[in-house]
């Protein structure tokens, strides 16, 4: 009940002219985003930030978000219309999605990937506000080595349930935080892994990391890709919107079931991606259409779009209560609010209630903001998708450019953005994950500084992480997930396998 | 052409080239326990040591399981047709600023694809140009980098 006058609270800050404001052009910046092949809501995030350094934290937050939404339900846009996902994280969607549309239902596949998405996304909002404080609550009682614990899980749960070759998982996330570590120590003031640049000490920004990796690495990937536009109708239809979205109360456990995988890999830090290709294949093995996947069949576009949406909404939890990020995204946003002088973790809960709660007031708000601004804009962005892809391409090189030099002003991080850009390319191209270097990046130096602080307090004994139960349990949980994707493949032999592909 | 096996071994060589340095740089900060508690280098060094043994497991796998051919010729050359430019636009950005260099970039991209007129590319040049400017520079008050030919006539 606490909580439930907190949100009311939150509404009251939330629904000011000036705040809706800042959800539409935050919607609508992010469904641009979401729609550009190239630039995704982790670089519209990363370009916004320092426009919103004269703003109060909460409006920041609130323009931030919004244009988080936007990008999700953007990136769904072309998935369905062009078969090209705008995001990675709805490339599930396009499986049925496309083939939809293309048999002449377009607003029908639009219609139930908005409404599932809807879902999803108001599935991650409950959760959020109805366990986020209580979460902070006992992280308060957390020390150092409840904090590594924690980073370690949620690293942990990358490598083991990511849906990405394990090593290669773990190598993106081990150059995350070298790079973390690059420039002047927090705890002993030295400087480090300059490798004889003197600029570098002032280390490498996580902005710059998303330009290029994001960026430029995504662009080259699609024009690689040669996409062939389609162009399918992308007029709407309000009637078909409203008969499809009534009769979605029918794909009910589908959606449950899809918005719990969703809120869970958000959660721990699975991401979307991962969220939506693991709800799309279970939703394929338990459905008893499941001939029909890939052809259209309405599920198939349930299952991706509310995993998606309710993993990239619950990613908000753990960055709100432990200062932990679910998603790149979500890790770019952290970065906004050290920026501006908050400190993400439990505190939060305590000495900033009305940024916490007119934040979780606005994504309630900035979801129904989504849903009907992408309705009213299909045509509009669906049109964008037809300007030639080499006018587009100089853009966002462009755009990425100036977004990585107003970093710090320095031509440096232009070129390290450069280099990101390769990295990203090939890793795009070899299935290395790029969220988790991005992650260690903005919370490399915050796991050290736990893990510096537990064995001052141990006098350098490793033993402290096996001390209290909660501490033993978090490092065990995480270690069970490092070796999973070994058992898995143990179980995987055992098996005849004729059974393990189905 | 590139096979998988030559780009899944120049990705482990880069990766596993980085651990290394970081190995070696981290070395200078001192590794393992003194007075004041875990050195600064440690951590880095843990880490880098990682990233080597990972980028050595992916160099293998990367060998024994990759696919033939990852990128034909004509993927290649598409590449090269976005990287290459893009990184001439970034190198001579330090040279003659980054509004000059924006404005030749979209001009050459538009021209190159002989696609509508001349005069309308240069007009989508000067436009680009002018629009970084008014965008940063004037609203958000962010200066961007004018290069050796700006400081040359005092821009």
């Amino acid at each position: 009940m606490e909580n439930l006058e907190a949100l009311m609270h939150g509404f009251g800050i939330a629904l000011s002219g000036n705040h809706i404001f800042l959800m539409v052009i935050g919607v609508l910046l992010g469904i641009l985003v979401g729609v550009l092949p190239g630039l995704g809501a982790p670089n519209g995030v990363s370009l916004l930030l320092p426009l919103t350094f004269g703003m109060q934290p909460v409006s920041a937050i609130i323009l931030l978000s919004s244009m988080y939404w936007g990008a999700l339900f953007g990136g769904s846009v072309t998935s369905i219309l062009f078969n090209i996902p705008g995001e990675p994280s709805s490339v599930a969607t396009t499986f049925d999605g496309y083939p939809m549309a293309r048999d002449g239902r377009p607003t029908t596949a639009l219609a139930t990937a908005f409404g599932s998405a809807a879902f999803g996304a108001l599935a991650g909002v409950v959760l959020i506000t109805l366990c986020a404080s209580w979460v902070a609550q006992v992280a308060l009682a957390f020390g150092p080595p409840e904090y590594f614990a924690v980073y370690f899980l949620a690293f942990a749960s990358f490598v083991g349930m990511g849906g990405t070759p394990p090593i290669k998982t773990l190598v993106s996330l081990a150059i995350g935080f070298a790079l973390a570590a690059v420039g002047i120590d927090t705890v002993s003031g030295s400087v480090r892994l300059t490798m004889g640049i003197d600029e570098m000490v002032k280390g490498v920004s996580f902005v710059v990391a998303v330009m290029g990796l994001f960026g430029i690495g995504e662009l080259l990937i699609a024009v690689e890709e040669e996409f062939h536009v389609k162009a399918i109708s992308s007029k709407v239809e309000w009637r078909e919107v409203f008969r499809t979205l009534a009769g979605l109360p029918r794909y009910g456990w589908a959606l449950l079931r899809s918005a719990a995988i969703g809120c869970w890999m958000g959660i721990t830090p699975g991401g979307p991606t991962a969220a939506s290709f693991m709800s799309y294949g279970i939703a394929k093995r338990l459905s008893p259409r499941h001939a029909n996947f890939g052809k259209g069949e309405p599920e198939g576009i349930v299952a991706p779009e509310a995993a998606d949406h309710a993993a990239g909404t619950s990613a908000l939890l753990p960055m709100l209560s432990l200062g932990i990020p679910g998603s790149a995204t979500a890790a770019v946003m952290m970065g906004g609010l050290m920026i501006w002088g908050l400190n993400p973790g439990p505190m939060l809960f305590v000495e900033q209630k009305d940024f916490v709660w007119g934040l979780i007031a606005s994504m309630y708000l900035g979801n129904v903001v989504a849903v009907v601004l992408v309705l009213l804009t299909v045509p509009i962005f669906a049109a964008l998708m037809r300007v030639p892809f080499f006018i587009i391409a100089p853009v966002i090189v462009i755009i990425c450019t100036v977004g990585a030099y107003s970093v710090s002003n320095s031509y440096l991080d232009v070129v390290l953005m450069m280099g990101f850009g390769v990295l990203g390319y090939l890793f795009k191209k070899l299935h290395y994950p790029l969220a988790p270097l991005v992650l260690a990046i903005v919370i490399g130096d915050k796991a050290e500084d736990a893990f510096r602080q537990s064995m001052l307090m141990s006098r350098g004994s490793l033993g402290i992480f096996f001390a209290k139960p909660l501490v033993t349990t978090l490092i065990l949980l995480g270690a069970a997930l490092l070796l999973m994707p070994v058992i898995w493949r143990t179980i995987g032999r055992m098996m005849p396998r004729s059974q393990v592909k189905p | 052409m590139v096979s998988g096996r030559g780009l899944e071994a120049a990705t482990a060589f880069i990766t596993g080239a980085f651990g290394a340095a970081v190995v070696v740089s981290s070395l200078d900060n001192g590794i393992g326990w003194s007075a004041a508690g875990v050195e600064s280098g440690t951590f880095p060094f843990i880490v880098g040591l990682v990233i080597l043994a990972g980028s050595m497991f992916n160099l293998v796998q990367g060998w024994l399981h990759a696919r033939a051919i990852v990128l034909g010729p004509s993927e290649l050359k598409r590449v090269g047709m976005l990287f290459v430019p893009a990184a001439v636009f970034v190198g001579v950005i330090p040279l003659i600023g980054i509004y000059p260099a924006s404005g030749i970039y979209v001009f050459g991209a538009l021209a190159w694809q002989k696609r509508g007129s001349l005069l309308l590319a240069a007009a989508a040049a000067i436009g680009a140009a002018l629009a970084l400017y008014l965008i940063f520079e004037l609203t958000f008050q962010i200066s961007l980098p004018r290069g050796a030919l700006g400081t040359l006539f005092g821009f």
